[in-house]
This record gives C-alpha cells, structure tokens and sequence, in this order.
C-alpha cells in the first residue's frame, strides 16, 4: 500500500501502523512488564502488596490515633482510606513508570519502526493490572478483619478503574513524550503528585473541607473517583449517574489529547530518547 | 536508476531530506517541543540528508556508499519507516525488513529467544506465526546456548548474527542492512554473503549500507555516492566504487602533499596528457602519449623524468630520460620538448596520474613536480592496480 512520508502525514514511510501490530507489540512489551518488574524478583509481587499495605497501616496509626481525622468519617477511617487510597498509588505509579518507559526502549526506538505508544500503553497497563490485583486482596483482607466493606461494590469499581485507566493513559501519553525532550519532568512529577494527592479527599471527607474551597476540591477528576468508590464499596450505592457518563467523557478526551500529542512528537523521539 | 527487469516498483523516493534539529539550551528543548506541537519546524536545524530520489524493483539491488556521516544510516533509517523525512516523499510497497547497525531492533534485557519474538511483534507477526521460523533462525544463528541468554551479555558477532538470522526469517521485500558485514567473523560473513547472493537470485531487493567496495560490487548492481547528505553520484556499482574509491584516493593525496617551492630553474613549463586514438579516457590497450616541455636557464639540454602514479599518490612506474639515454628536442635556446608513449598500459580501470619533474643535465638533481591526470576506462572488478599477466592452470604448472 502507498504511504506518503511528508511531515504531517500521520503514517510513518515503510512502516505499517496496523492495529495487528500494535496488538501484537503490545501483547509482547505487556507481558514482558508483568515478568521483569513484579515476577523476575522473588520479593518483586509481595513487595507490591506490602508497600500499600503498610502504608495503610501507617495512615490508620497517623490520622486516627495523632491527628484523629478519622473522628469526622462517619464509617471505618481504614477502609474509608483503603478503598480511595490504593486506586490512588496505582494511578500514581502508572503515571510514573509510564513518563520515563520510553527510555527502557531507547535502542528499540533508534533502530526500529513501530508504533511507541505501545511502550506506554504496556507500561500504564501493567501497573494497573497488577495494582488492581492488589486493590483486590486488600478488599479481601479487610473483609476479613471485619472492616465494612461491601464486595458486590465490585460492580462498579471496575469501571471506575477503567475509566481511570483510560485517563491515566492519556496523562502518561502527554509526559512519556515530553519527558523525551525535557528530563525535568519526572523530577518534577513526584512533589506534583504529592501536592495532589493531599489536594484529594483520599486522607480525609469532602465534607471537612472548608464551604468556600470545597467546589475547587471537588472539581478534581480524582475526587469525584475516590467519592464513587466510596459510593460502590462502602455504602453499596451502585446506580450509575450522569457524573459517571461525565468522567468518561473527560477520561476519553485526556486520551485524545495524550495520544494526539505524542504522535505529534513520536517522529522525533529517534533524535533525542 | 534504470529498472533491471520489469518488476513492481517497491520503493520510490523523491526529493527526500531530513532535517534535525540543533539545541543549545535547556530553553531550546521545550522551545522545540512547542515548535513541534504546533507543527512547525525547529527553530534551527542540522540538514543530515537532502534531495535524495531514487527508486527499486523488486529483484534490484542498491549500495549506499560513502563517508561516515555522509547520511547513509539516516537514508536507511527513512526507508525503514523508523524516522519519517522532513522533505520529500517516500513510499514502500512490501515488507521491509531492516538490520540497522547493531542489535537492531534487539532488546538487550530480552533473552536471544524473547527478541525472536520481539522482532516479529514488530512487523505485526504474532508468536504463533512466528514459531514455524523459530528453528531456521536458531540454526542460522549458529549461537549454541546463549540463545537463552539476554542480548546484553552477546559479543557484538553473536548479535550481528542473530539479528541476520532473525532478518532474513522473516522473508522481507526488501532487505536492508547497514554495516553489518563489517562485524561478525569471517565464516560467517561468508554465510550471510552466499546468503544474500541466493536472496537476489531469488528476486530479492536489497539496500545496503557499506564501507566494502568488495561488498558493495558484488552484491549490488547499483550504487548512490552519499556526500554531506547530498547524493553525489547514482548509477553502476563498479562505476560507483571507482568514483568514489579515486575521489578518497585523490584526498588522501592531498593531505600528504606539501607545497614544493620550485628550487633552481629548470622548470616543466607544460605537461600534457593524451590517450592514444584520442578520445577522453584511456585505453589500456592502445596505451598513453605524454609530452613535456622543460625551461633550461642555460640553455643546456635538461633531463626529465616521467612516470605514472595512483590517484593516492602511489608511484608506479617511473624512468627519466637519462635512464632512457633520450636527448630532447630544441624548441628554443631555453625550451626544450619531451614525448614518450606508454603502450599497451597494464594499468586496471580507474584514476591516475603522470607525474614528471625537471632535472638538471647531469641527472642529478630533482627540481619542480608537475602532475597530470588521466583515467583508464572500463570496468573490472580484479584487485590491484595493474594485471599480472596469467593463466590458471590445472595444477599450478604450465599447462
């Protein structure tokens, strides 16, 4: 088939930009994340368990026996923080891993034609998946210990997660090809994620937040998952809202965005990953 | 290029150039990505490849020759679809498969296997396709147990030959490869030669990348002279290398040469070169006339000595008049003229020189240097530079 390799031709020259290969590449660097990262170290899968969960514990200890937030949160504070916490950590992660993947492909990339947003998409996804896991077994413990959590919330946290999966794609798309050309912006990431999360009601309600801020708080994308998840998993609220149709189309719009802009700059990744 | 056969057009490129762009400063790079998000070009750019059209059939083959730097691997790199060219256009019909340096499209954590399927994720092939070609590649390879082994801990000869192995499995259109004959041993250099001899008999297309004039004549019936980027010269490979091996003869040269101030008078005044038969270029077999005209300041008979040297300098053959035992021809009481004829001339195709100097009438001394160019033309592709006369036989005697 003819290909026009001008500069904005969205096809790159000899190069077949099929979704077979994009499937492929992806099956491939996808499966290839799960093993390296979590799989190949024997401490690698239980280090991903015990990471939150320690966290957790120190959040319980922090907030509920100095600062005594906890006091304000009408259920259980641990599985009021678990339940918007850990969808937190794997969106954060996600974001993390997927900004500097490119580099762990940098060879592959200078000699090689194929779609890089595979590399992204194996990257945000692997995480994801094996947070998701994680998410999981903690619901599992926390059942166990007697915390109220409600399983059949399930049914809606799964497309919570998929919604953010979308979104967190699109981000990671954005900084994976920015951070190509400028390296500050992994620096930069992790206080800005910092910032973030403490600008979330992930560690405390919604409701304690001040009347004149509280709408700026609650304008945040994440703030309306962690509210959701709460809805499905703590108060076992499952209808679906016009929010959520809301959600998507924000989700769906920062992965046009992202996709959009790292094609504009993939081209040139060659040069400078 | 002038199609060999009939066969599709599989690649065509017209007025392809790449720009890339210079950064000083950390400003510059996020400058930059504004200027890319925006679709305009970079503010200030480094032009690695200009104006370069040509295009292949299926069953042709072609060499990129030149100097490193020249652009060869951005060529190469264009047509394989990994960086798309700031100018021009490009178009591919049929797979490529590209062996770009080393441990291309390898990744160095996966194992020797794990990259078997990399590379055929990375034409869309999924691990089942691929499993059939497993074998043939793993033999080729010809790497024993590292196969299991990742990439990084390979020698560069066990990743040329993987990454051969795993680019000829795949049954390209087009094969395209940069150096890599360069780096594995010589067995197996001989392997991938008869390898790709095979795969041209059997109409395969071929782009190569090499610094072998050997490679480059017998692989390829074509060849394009890269130069700064710009395409210096496109036609016949044997052509080609000839070109290209005198222009890098001639300056080397140059870098040797040191300026020589003519010391004492006497003085070649005009040299002049002339195939036998006329014409432009030399015919080995009918040979080569040289005249000299030599200054005498007082007015005895000089001497002179003539010779022939490589386009690099590289004497040879040389006599002088007085050797000869010649005297010269008078044209005035300060001129006197030379002829000699080289016949029969058992110099092989390519650039030369006559060389002549001035010489005062004993012989003794060396005064100016003067040089003339000439090129014996055809093509061949025997080493050396001059033919040996000789015979094969059947066992080393006469026959």
């Amino acid at each position: 088939m003819p290909q026009a390799g001008t500069t904005d031709a969205p096809v790159a020259p000899g190069a077949v930009r099929s979704a077979a290969r994009l499937r492929a590449l992806f099956a491939n660097f996808f499966s290839r994340e799960l093993r390296t990262r979590y799989l190949g170290s024997a401490t690698g899968l239980a280090w991903a368990l015990v990471h939150p969960l320690a966290l957790l514990a120190v959040y319980h200890f922090v907030f509920t026996t100095i600062f005594r937030a906890g006091a304000v949160a009408t259920q259980s504070f641990l599985a009021f923080v678990a339940v918007a916490l850990w969808p937190w950590l794997a969106a954060q992660e996600a974001l993390q891993r997927g900004t500097v993947s490119l580099a762990n492909y940098a060879g592959l990339i200078r000699k090689a034609a194929f779609p890089h947003e595979a590399i992204v998409y194996a990257s945000v996804g692997a995480t994801l998946v094996l947070q998701f896991a994680g998410y999981v077994v903690v619901l599992l413990v926390l059942v166990a210990i007697g915390e109220p959590i409600r399983l059949q919330g399930l049914l809606l946290a799964v497309p919570l997660w998929l919604v953010m999966a979308i979104a967190v794609a699109g981000v990671a798309l954005m900084l994976a090809s920015l951070q190509v050309f400028v390296r500050d912006v992994e620096h930069v990431l992790m206080p800005v994620l910092m910032i973030v999360m403490f600008l979330t009601p992930i560690l405390y309600p919604l409701a304690i937040v001040p009347e004149r801020v509280r709408p700026w708080v609650a304008a945040n994308p994440f703030a309306w998952l962690v509210t959701r998840m709460r809805d499905a998993l703590l108060d076992g609220r499952l209808a679906p809202q016009w929010g959520d149709l809301v959600a998507l189309g924000v989700a769906t719009a920062l992965f046009a965005a992202g996709l959009a802009m790292f094609r504009r700059l993939s081209p040139h990744f060659e040069d400078f990953v | 290029m002038a199609p060999a056969g009939g066969g599709a057009e599989l690649l065509a490129l017209d007025g392809v150039g790449k720009d890339y762009p210079k950064l000083a400063t950390r400003g510059g790079r996020l400058r930059l990505v504004a200027d890319l998000l925006r679709g305009r070009a970079a503010a200030s750019s480094f032009t690695a490849l200009d104006g370069v059209s040509f295009a292949m059939r299926r069953g042709e083959s072609l060499a990129i020759v030149g100097e490193n730097g020249a652009g060869k691997s951005t060529l190469l790199k264009i047509v394989a679809g990994v960086i798309r060219p700031t100018r021009g256009r490009v178009a591919v019909h049929g797979r490529v498969s590209a062996l770009l340096e080393l441990g291309s499209g390898f990744h160095p954590e996966y194992t020797g296997y794990a990259n078997i399927d990399l590379a055929a994720a990375l034409l869309g092939m999924s691990p089942a396709e691929i499993a059939g070609k497993r074998e043939a590649i793993v033999a080729f390879a010809d790497i024993g147990e590292h196969i299991h082994d990742p990439i990084k801990t390979y020698s560069s000869g066990m990743v040329v030959r993987l990454g051969f192995a795993i680019a000829t499995a795949l049954a390209p259109d087009v094969l395209i490869t940069d150096e890599v004959l360069a780096v594995g041993d010589e067995s197996f250099q001989k392997k991938c030669v008869a390898w790709m001899e095979d795969y041209l008999r059997r109409g395969g297309t071929l782009l190569l990348c090499s610094h072998s004039m050997y490679h480059v004549q017998k692989l390829c019936a074509h060849a394009l002279w890269l130069d700064h980027g710009r395409p210096r010269m496109l036609g016949r490979a044997d052509e080609v290398a000839r070109e290209y091996l005198a222009w890098h003869e001639a300056r080397a040269a140059e870098h040797r040469q040191h300026r020589r101030d003519v010391v004492g008078d006497y003085a070649v005044v005009a040299l002049s070169v002339a195939p036998v038969g006329g014409g432009a270029e030399v015919d080995a077999a009918r040979g080569l006339d040289v005249a000299v005209e030599v200054r005498s300041p007082d007015g005895r008979a000089p001497v002179v000595a003539v010779g022939v040297v490589r386009a690099d300098g590289t004497p040879v053959y040389g006599t002088t008049s007085e050797l000869d035992g010649v005297r010269p021809r008078r044209l005035a009481a300060d001129r006197y003229a030379f002829a000699v004829r080289f016949h029969a001339l058992p110099l092989l195709p390519g650039h030369y020189r006559v060389r002549a100097h001035a010489m005062d009438p004993e012989g003794m001394r060396l005064f100016d240097h003067h040089e003339a160019p000439f090129v014996v033309q055809g093509t061949t592709r025997e080493l050396g530079y001059c033919r040996l006369p000789h015979a094969w036989t059947a066992d080393g005697r006469d026959a």
